[in-house]
């Protein structure tokens, strides 16, 4: 299985050291994200992250299908993750990794558990018909900090996303392309959030010795492979915990990490706010003149 | 779903009649498959777990183990860590056989690992060699990741495998659903599945009695402010465990003196040197 | 064969500990009370028990040095010494360290070990000895066959599976440790090669726990006196390995262990390594012989089972013992099987119980 190169010694030890003092390679403040830019595609429900050199695509479809036996009133909302060796020579085709793994079960949790898309307005006939949602996320460029850009992809793609209106009449079902009808955003219900922490092992402050832990925010990929342990959390703007997921590593205080999930708090709403911003944006520049302009008789000419 | 708990406020006693800090009964017993270098079984309730040890030995990973975790302890110059889950087709009520590459155990399994790496001091076996820790889930009824890592804690101390401290497990939920924002809400210690199904909980491994996290997993909407309690309840409930822990092994220890298997250990308590 | 119905001895009751720890099992973390809301204090250390578990302070005392088992909190400045594996304390002057209850085996310069081959390299084979690396076993470190000195030649490496080929058992002595703990064995002497017309076992190795110890003499000739109807001529040999891997097996003189005292010199030894040392056929053996041999197996499997050590006194007055117990009951057929309450009754005896 081939590996990412490891950092050398020396890298290590500057890094470490320079993190110990405060300092970030990148000149960051510690809980400082990297540049974040968010975009929307010409189609509905595609969402390009950039997180610093990190770049994520994500694409929505829907189509009609029969749902599971077990749940004949929810529609079908999966998530697929693909993490392609054009993003890292660490990853294989076919052979998901650990990283892959914990990511997607990471974005399973955060978004699908906690029910941000309510699954059951999906449901188009009891048992026969419904809609099912298939998220697909590509990582195009890794350098760290995945899980924070893929549910940030996620989020605004499902948000972006309109599927087509459908209508009951009777026994039948009208789906209608989007020149009959307008089509219709999905039942959104919260926007969860992921904010990944990074520690690096704990220095001593004060005379009296006491350990305090040092954590990283939005850490690139050289940070990523020096981190002792991490912590994700995800949150919606409203206080409500997701998912916490610190899966092993070096031991933190428990302070720590209720310190950390109020701060997490802060960033998601940063975050929650940054989104909202952006789909008001696209909206307007996809409904220039609003509707009145489109109903207009006079043309360009 | 309805609640089963709501009964809880009227006698503040639980599905099972125990209190909110109350901790199910526990069994544990080492050595129980002489052929490994390491073994143990432990009973949380009716969650009932085998873990067999194999290693530290120098085994080809690919070959033998390929669904296995792995984790390397101090930093790459230790031993590695591998642990692969098997849960039994009978291990649930409703009898099913599970895929090898179910991502939810994957992700126990790479938990597990790389806790037990935190705490493992591998340094002294060398990078090329592996201990493998299987554990076999014979029964299941909540607290499945807890269990899991309490019982391979007893083994690797059976295996002699030094350890900075016994790597410990513990859940805790709070009586209230996410949507209800009443401050009233209780945290609740040690979960089984009923509970587990309707309540949010965390699973919180920590190192020995002390309150430092290594793992940390929490799965259902809950919210921030009840964080706090939860971790607070999971945190003395591990210590509860590590106490239970180290009694199975001081037991099995003092019969072992007993029958003269292993020598008297000298006593330091007066520190003195001749 | 008669079937005969033992009866059902009760199951030991479970052994309650005091009270202070029972309460811990059932009642969990009473956060009633501000008694367990307390950081507890590091455990005081239990007073009849000199058992150690990991995490458990040994010493805060300066004066002492840490060995084996235990370790210090790096960074922290205090002098703390932890135990760091479940087992009992152990003092050399200044040193502390803790032996584990139970551990692989750990190598060391000089051990005689019985070992296995699992792969065969260009110029070496690698060696299972039951410790946490594999232990390798160079080309140069054996004798050829015929007690040649040379060099060795290509021609050597081309036929190296004609001395030893993956699965053959040897027995050896770990020449030289590698920093990482890994073993490199040698086999240049008359009482070492490959082992044949017996029988291998393995049990709890050095390191902790009952098994094999560490002893004067690791190989020994076992007289097989026998019940009766056997004549007193033969003989087995039985080779310890301080790794837990054992070796019983017909006594053929002039090779094996008996060679360590009765045989020839460095300057005999063409002579003395017969051709055929690498042979993996079996000489004959008597069935008698085979039947002894595999009561000493059972005499061997009835000390581990029954927590007792394992060395050349206990082996050989466990046999004797055994020997005694198979006149005793002549006329039932199973008098090798040493299992059971039949294994407890040996260790009874042995110990004095």
């Amino acid at each position: 299985m081939p590996r990412e190169a490891e950092p050398s010694q020396n890298e290590k030890d500057f890094i470490l050291k320079a993190v110990r003092e405060g300092h970030r390679l990148d000149g960051r403040a510690l809980d400082e994200f990297r540049q974040l830019d968010l975009k929307f595609g010409d189609q509905y429900g595609v969402a390009d992250v950039t997180l610093g050199k990190t770049r994520i695509i994500a694409k929505v479809t829907a189509e009609v299908t029969v749902p599971y036996t077990d749940r004949p009133f929810d529609g079908i909302f999966t998530i697929t993750t693909e993490l392609s060796p054009m993003a890292s020579p660490a990853f294989e085709v076919n052979r998901p990794t650990e990283t892959e793994v914990l990511l997607s079960r990471l974005l399973e949790k955060t978004v699908r558990r906690s029910n941000a898309l309510d699954t059951e307005s999906l449901c188009l006939v009891a048992g026969q018909k419904c809609w099912s949602i298939r998220v697909d996320l590509h990582v195009l460029s890794h350098d760290g900090n995945l899980i924070d850009a893929s549910c940030l992809a996620v989020v605004a793609a499902l948000r972006h996303f309109r599927k087509p209106d459908t209508s009951m009449e009777g026994d039948t079902l009208t789906v209608y392309t989007p020149a009959e009808r307008e089509p219709v955003p999905l039942s959104w219900l919260h926007s969860p959030f992921c904010i990944t922490f990074s520690f690096f092992g704990s220095i001593s402050v004060g005379e009296d010795g006491e350990e305090k832990d040092i954590w990283l925010l939005d850490t690139t990929l050289l940070e990523e492979q020096l981190r002792v342990s991490s912590c994700t959390i995800s949150m919606n703007k409203h206080g409500e915990i997701c998912q916490v997921a610190k899966p092993g590593g070096a031991p933190v205080e428990a302070v720590t990490v209720v310190q950390c999930s109020s701060l997490a708090l802060q960033k998601v709403k940063d975050l929650s706010d940054f989104v909202d911003q952006k789909l008001a944006e696209d909206s307007k520049h996809r409904n220039k003149g609003g509707l009145l302009a489109e109903l207009s008789a006079e043309n360009a000419r | 779903m309805p609640l089963d708990t709501s009964t809880y406020n009227l006698a503040l006693l639980r599905v099972d009649g125990r209190r909110w800090n109350e901790l199910r009964q526990q069994k544990g017993q080492l050595g129980v498959q002489p052929s490994a270098d390491g073994s143990a079984y432990l009973e949380m309730g009716n969650t009932k777990i085998q873990c067999i040890i194999s290693g530290p030995n120098e085994r080809d990973l690919s070959k033998s183990t390929s669904s296995a975790s792995t984790a390397p302890t101090s930093n790459g110059a230790g031993a590695t860590v591998a642990v692969s889950i098997m849960i039994a087709p009978f291990a649930t009520v409703d009898r099913k056989r599970r895929g090898r590459n179910d991502k939810r155990l994957q992700e126990m399994q790479t938990t597990i690992a790389s806790g037990l790496a935190a705490t493992v001091q591998g340094q002294s076996y060398g990078p090329r060699s592996t201990i493998h820790i299987s554990l076999n889930v014979l029964s299941q009824d909540g607290s499945l990741l807890a269990c899991l890592i309490n019982a391979a804690s007893l083994a690797l101390v059976d295996a002699g495998v030094p350890m900075t401290d016994y790597l410990v497990a513990c859940t805790a939920g709070s009586t209230s659903s996410y949507a209800a924002a009443d401050e009233e809400a209780d945290p609740l210690l040690d979960l089984n599945t009923q509970e587990e199904q309707e309540l949010p909980f965390l699973t919180l491994a920590t190192l020995g009695a002390t309150d430092k996290v290594v793992a940390m997993v929490c799965e259902s909407r809950v919210q921030l402010t009840r964080l706090e309690g939860m971790m607070a309840t999971a945190a003395d409930g591990c210590k509860g465990v590590r106490d239970f822990l180290d009694g199975v092994v001081r037991d099995k220890g003092e019969l072992m003196v007993q029958e003269g298997a292993i020598g008297r250990g000298e006593v330091v308590s007066s520190m003195d040197l001749d | 064969m008669p079937i005969t119905i033992l009866q059902p001895s009760l199951a030991p009751p479970p052994k309650l500990r005091n009270v202070d720890s029972d309460s811990d099992s059932e009642g969990g973390a009473d956060l009633e009370g501000d008694v367990a809301m307390g950081r507890p204090a590091k455990r005081a250390r239990t007073q009849d028990s000199s058992i150690m578990t990991p995490g458990e302070i040994i010493t805060d005392d300066p004066q002492w040095m840490r060995g084996h088992g235990t370790y210090i909190i790096p960074g922290a400045s205090s002098n703390t010494i932890l135990s760091s594996v479940a087992g009992t304390l152990a003092k050399t002057n200044k040193l502390l360290s803790v032996r584990p209850l139970r551990a692989r085996y750990t190598p060391e310069i000089g051990d005689l070990v019985v070992g296995r081959i699992v792969e065969v390299q260009a110029k070496r084979w690698r060696v299972d000895v039951g410790g946490t690396l594999l232990a390798q076993l160079p080309l140069s470190a054996i004798n050829l066959p015929g007690g040649i000195q040379r060099r060795r030649t290509e021609t050597d490496e081309l036929q190296i599976r004609t001395f030893f080929s993956e699965g053959e058992l040897l027995v050896a002595e770990v020449q030289q440790l590698y920093n990482d703990g890994a073993a490199v064995l040698h086999t240049r002497s008359l009482k070492y090669g490959k082992l044949r017309n017996g029988v291998f076992m393995s049990v709890t190795g050095t390191g902790g726990g009952g098994g094999v110890v560490r002893a004067r003499r690791q190989a020994f000739t076992l007289d097989i006196s026998g019940t009766d109807e056997v004549s007193g001529s033969e003989k087995i040999d039985v080779l310890l390995g301080v790794n837990g891997y054992i070796w019983i097996s017909k006594h053929i003189e002039g090779e094996g262990a008996a060679a360590e005292t009765s045989g020839p010199g460095i300057t005999r030894i063409e002579e003395s390594v017969g051709l055929n040392v690498y042979s993996s056929q079996n000489d004959i053996i008597p069935v008698d012989t085979m039947r002894e041999i595999a009561r000493v197996r059972g005499v061997i499997t009835a000390l581990v089972e029954n927590g007792l050590r394992v060395d050349e006194e206990m082996v050989i007055k466990g046999y004797a013992e055994a020997v005694e117990m198979a006149k005793e009951e002549r006329d039932s057929a199973d008098t090798l099987w040493l299992g059971g309450e039949r294994g407890k009754r040996l260790a009874n005896a042995l110990v004095g119980r």
